[in-house]
């Protein structure tokens, strides 16, 4: 890992290398005035959120002490500033910022937000269609649109979810309409709850517009004080600024075309980003005391957040994204060559990687050498006995156990091996392409086009390594084959189902295996675990995982407006030890993350 | 701009203002009861034109499909209704007398933009435009990525003009489509507006069919509710769209235009024709739809949905995906382990795999033939709803292998109500002008479907209806 002093002279470097970029670029107001905001305390804006494990019951938090301040605008009073740190990555790499497209929420972040909204476990978006899924991500937002179909599962998802929560929800607040009035606790629970839908206070027009929902609903046969107020809630979740996460920012001040964004719309970022879920309790509250615009407190909730459980779907999220781990769901082998890859198999390849992700996403220590060098995976005894190692002292569940030296990290997993395998034998060309696309982010030439290509018959004899040589003969095929099947060949130590091998059809494997044309050297290694140890030890495995990071976390492509900011990234990571969560972090002080491109609006 | 209604959404607004005045006058009712409806929207006696797209992916086994197999040039005497059934084919022998057989049909088109053979492939083949430029796929092309489609696919452009008086537009079924990228969207809304397929017959049997029945008083209340929950997201939208960029609006626009069709179908009300009865699922309910084993299952369940919404006139234009460009569902059922796209990349001299390559379209010809029988055995006046569909069984590639877009495998089932002549074998391939684009193809369907026009698609590889088809 490169020291202290050469990420001192890529900073230099990121100083005189990005554009219009001066000391005196001051984006951050330095002279605010002390804070004078004298809003509610934590939790008094949050009267829904179910506690953890009862859901829906009233949680232990302490009662309100404060309502919000009636027709509270978006927008809270700016808090000071304290003095801008000249690490700011905003400063360093002002005033560039790629657009941000308008994000609408994924399956995922539709589940996460129902649960944290309204208690609701059932995982209704999982049966939507699928979002669509662009450069391996399904929350790119140039992709994403909406279809009738979806539209239609979003009515549905709305009406069931309100009708089952509804009443729930009208237990935990403290207005009793008979004492007061239906009108006033509607009133009120529609400016609670809607707070929380649209993750910021509601403007008084949308207030009443909402009543004006209640009204009719009420006033019709059949309906009830509650299913009135149910209507509400099933509107506030087909609403634009519940699916979608709209942001306007603070407005430019300064003529760059960058406007800061407010502090619920951070609250949004960070919480989408970490959570792929609304914001909780703590970034309410900070959003309402105007507690979130400087570079501290954004790093100080986000670096509060990874240390939460909630963060765990989120980690597991972008990496099976990254690591096209999905198929693992539904997969399917032969069944005469590999009997015993049953159901209870496949779930339990699923249970060891997300053990080992939370295993090193969860303490905050956890790097990318972890990730592909680990010597730590999580068994029991049926999968042990699945990848034919000592299953000795293991039972059903699954335990912490160290890795033999033909394995090591996540490349030698069999989730990942299985997905990246034909139905009864291996694939080079899939675990070749994975490896170029995937971990060193080099996209591959297509086949080309309308050429008759003859390969020649495969015979059964041969091994798979014998099999696949044909295509770097055949001159049609070899320009892009030379790149994939020598990579995918190092990893032939390795079945169709994660089981470490050392023959294959009677012979002997041979797992040498090469990456050619990508880095410094020869590119060769053998085995699993050498081509690990490879790629751990080039920058740019570690410069493609942060590229992926800026996928996901950001919902869209990096573009030329956002060199500053991935070179920032890349130097924190690399100088952090490949740290995961200082990654996480620094991708939310990117101009990027805390900024926002104002877009021309034509009326 | 305010409005953004499409030209759909007004006439059905219109429509449906002109009924419930009607009824107001007639009989003092602001909701009607179904019956009420029945037969409203065509003329006694007349019966829809429905079209039906079937696509099944990776090519076919160009020498066990066509009746007459050659590359490009004539080769021996041709017939054009005394052509031989073929292995590929022969599952549709009941029916050869309704068939035509489109030799020679180019995807063109392809030749344009950007995009590998499987995303041009299957990007082209309904929409006949090249993909989009853009960052979101990586594959082939100068840019080494690419969009997706840019243009409105031909079901679209059909169910846009014949689709307004019935509850769907028109209805995408999917068997194990997968994913959401340019290789598993055939059907477009228009230019990077892909329209999902629903690949669960559970879900697809709740939206069709699941309000067709109900007590009125509930009914009645679930209308107004949903009128007044959408009024106020409709606010929403045209509250907050115009101050959106323009990306971002166009997004939005899209979306508004969803739910006011949602708002529109409120409206209106199913029209139950003779032969329409509610599909049974029997056992089958709930059954998982990415399970392999419930492949064949889960396509004959989306069939007679198909079929049924159809029959029950809920739409009249309806498609079927079988899986995706580059799908590889293992046809475990026919003995085959291997995934079909895997296969598809075999080796002509690889008889093994050819066989199977052979099988699998079989099977899929199978398929076809199931819901050919399906819609046959559905009466409708003097005959079956058959009569008055066409079928295009269409695929993203003539042969998997060389990814090749020649030689599509094009089979029309079916004469639009006796729009086409069927029992016939058309070449297009000569000496002098070897094949036709298949934009050409989509002209002559939208014709024989009754929509009016002379091109569609990207017009450099378009000149016109086939040639010999109508």
């Amino acid at each position: 890992m490169p020291g202290r002093a050469l990420f001192l002279s890529a900073a230099l470097v990121l100083l005189v290398g990005c554009p219009g970029t001066t000391p005196d670029d001051n984006l951050e107001p330095s002279a605010e005035p002390e804070p004078t905001v004298s809003g509610p305390g934590p939790g008094s804006l949050l009267p829904f959120r179910p506690a953890p494990d009862d859901n829906l019951e009233p949680s232990a938090e302490p009662e309100p002490t404060a309502e919000p301040e009636p027709n509270a605008g978006p927008e809270p009073e700016p808090s000071a500033e304290p003095e801008p740190d000249p690490n700011d990555p905003a400063l360093l790499c002002a005033p560039t910022a790629a657009p941000s497209p308008i994000r609408r929420l994924t399956r995922t972040e539709y589940n996460h937000v129902l649960r944290d909204l309204l208690g609701i476990e059932s995982a209704p978006a999982s049966s939507f269609v699928p979002d669509e899924t662009a450069l391996g991500f399904d929350n790119n937002a140039a992709a994403l649109w909406v279809s009738q179909i979806l539209a239609e599962q979003y009515q549905e998802a709305a009406e069931q979810s309100a009708g089952q929560t509804t009443q729930q929800l009208l237990a935990l607040t403290d207005c009793d309409p008979a004492v007061t009035s239906e009108q006033t606790c509607a009133g009120q629970l529609i400016a609670d709850f809607g707070l929380r839908a649209y993750r910021r206070p509601l403007s008084p027009d949308e207030q009443t517009r909402l009543m004006t929902v209640y009204d009719a609903v009420r006033a019709a046969p059949g309906e009830t004080y509650v299913t009135a107020l149910a209507a509400v809630v099933e509107a506030l979740l087909q609403s634009p600024h519940f699916l979608y996460r709209v942001e306007h920012g603070t407005g430019d001040s300064d003529g760059d075309g960058l406007t800061k964004l407010s502090d619920w719309e951070m609250a949004s970022r960070l919480s989408f980003l970490i959570y792929n879920s609304m914001p909780d309790d703590e970034l309410f509250a900070a959003a309402a005391a105007g507690e979130l615009s400087s570079l501290a407190q954004i790093e100080a909730q986000a670096r509060r957040m990874l240390e939460d459980d909630r963060a765990q779907p989120a980690f597991k999220n972008f990496h099976w994204q990254w690591l096209h781990l999905d198929p693992i769901d539904y997969l399917t082998k032969d069944a005469a060559m590999f009997p015993g890859f049953n159901q209870t198999v496949r779930g339990l390849l699923e249970q060891e990687n997300e053990a080992f992700l939370r295993g090193i996403t969860q303490d905050g220590t956890g790097s990318l050498d972890d990730l592909l060098l680990s010597q730590t995976t999580y068994l029991n005894d049926t999968l042990a006995d699945h990848y034919g190692v000592d299953s000795t002292g293991l039972g059903a569940a699954l335990t912490e156990v160290t890795l033999d030296e033909h394995r090591a990290g996540i490349l030698t997993q069999g989730a990942l091996l299985s997905v990246l395998a034909k139905t009864n034998q291996t694939s080079p060309i899939l675990r070749g392409v994975f490896v170029r696309e995937r971990l060193l982010c080099e996209p591959l030439p297509s086949p080309p086009d309308d050429v008759d290509i003859q390969p020649p018959d495969p015979d059964p004899n041969l091994s798979t390594r014998e099999r696949f040589a044909q295509h770097t003969e055949d001159p049609n095929c070899q320009s892009c084959h030379e790149l994939i099947d020598p990579v995918g060949f190092g990893l032939e130590d390795f079945d169709a189902v994660g089981r470490y091998r050392t023959t294959e059809n009677g012979q002997l494997v041979d797992a040498s295996g090469q990456i050619l044309y990508s880095f410094e050297g020869d590119g060769m290694f053998n085995g699993a675990v050498g081509l690990a140890q490879m790629l751990a030890a080039e920058d740019k495995v570690q410069n493609c995982y942060v590229s992926q990071w800026f996928r996901f976390g950001y919902g869209r492509q990096e573009t030329a407006d956002d060199i500053c900011a991935l070179d920032y990234l890349k130097t924190t990571f690399d100088e952090s030890g490949r740290n995961i969560h200082e990654l996480v972090v620094a991708l939310t002080k990117t101009p990027a993350f805390r900024y926002r491109r104002q877009e021309e609006v034509t009326p | 701009m305010t409005q953004h209604r499409t030209p759909r959404a007004r006439r059905r607004a219109q429509a449906a203002l002109d009924r419930r005045s009607f009824l107001k006058g007639a009989a003092g009712l602001s909701v009607a009861t179904p019956l009420l409806f029945s037969g409203t929207g065509r003329a006694q006696g007349a019966h829809p034109k429905r079209l039906v797209i079937f696509f099944t992916p990776n090519g076919t086994r160009q020498e066990d499909f066509w009746p007459y197999f050659d590359w490009n040039i004539f080769d021996g005497p041709k017939s054009e209704t005394d052509w031989p059934l073929t292995p590929i084919l022969n599952p549709l022998a009941d029916h050869k007398s309704d068939l035509i057989i489109l030799d020679g049909v180019r995807q063109r088109s392809t030749s344009l933009g950007p995009g590998d053979g499987h995303q041009k492939g299957m990007g082209h083949l309904l929409t006949g435009m090249p993909l989009q430029e853009g960052t979101l796929f990586e594959g082939g092309g100068d840019s080494g990525t690419a969009g997706w489609a840019g243009g409105i696919s031909i079901d679209q452009h059909i169910a846009n003009a014949i689709g307004e008086n019935t509850k769907f537009p028109s209805l995408e079924f999917g068997v194990r489509t997968l994913g959401a990228t340019v290789w598993s969207r055939m059907c477009y809304a228009g230019a990077g507006q892909p329209i999902p397929p629903d690949n669960d017959p559970n879900t697809a049997f709740n939206r069709i069919f699941g309000e067709l029945d109900g007590d009125p008083a509930e009914v009645a209340r679930l209308r107004h509710r949903r009128q007044s929950v959408l009024d106020f997201v409709i606010d929403e939208f045209n509250t907050l769209n115009p101050s959106l960029g323009a990306d971002d609006r166009i997004k939005l626009d899209q979306h508004l235009t969803a739910v006011r069709e949602i708002e529109q179908r409120l409206e209106s009300e199913s029209q139950p024709a003779a032969g329409c009865m509610t599909p049974d699922f029997g056992a089958a309910m709930g059954l998982d739809p990415l399970a392999v084993d419930n492949f064949p299952l889960v396509g004959q369940l989306q069939m007679d949905l198909l079929a049924m919404s159809l029959a029950c006139d809920l739409t009249r234009v309806a498609s079927i995906q079988w899986t995706k460009s580059v799908g590889d569902v293992p046809m475990t059922w026919l003995g085959i382990n291997e995934g079909h796209h895997a296969l598809s990349h075999e080796g002509d001299s690889n008889t093994t795999a050819q066989n199977k390559l052979r099988d699998i379209n079989i099977w899929y010809a199978q398929q076809l033939n199931y819901l050919i029988e399906k819609l046959k055995s559905i009466p409708e006046g003097n005959g079956t709803v058959f009569d008055n569909t066409l079928i295009v069984w269409c695929n993203e590639l003539g042969k998997g292998n060389s990814h090749t877009r020649n030689k599509i495998p094009f089979v029309l089932a079916g004469s639009a109500g006796g729009a086409l002549t069927t029992g016939r074998y058309l070449d297009f391939d000569n000496l002098i002008n070897p094949g036709a684009p298949h934009n050409n193809l989509w002209v002559s369907v939208m014709n024989a479907m009754g929509v009016e026009g002379n091109t569609f698609g990207h017009p450099l590889h378009c000149d016109g209806a086939l040639e010999g088809l109508a």
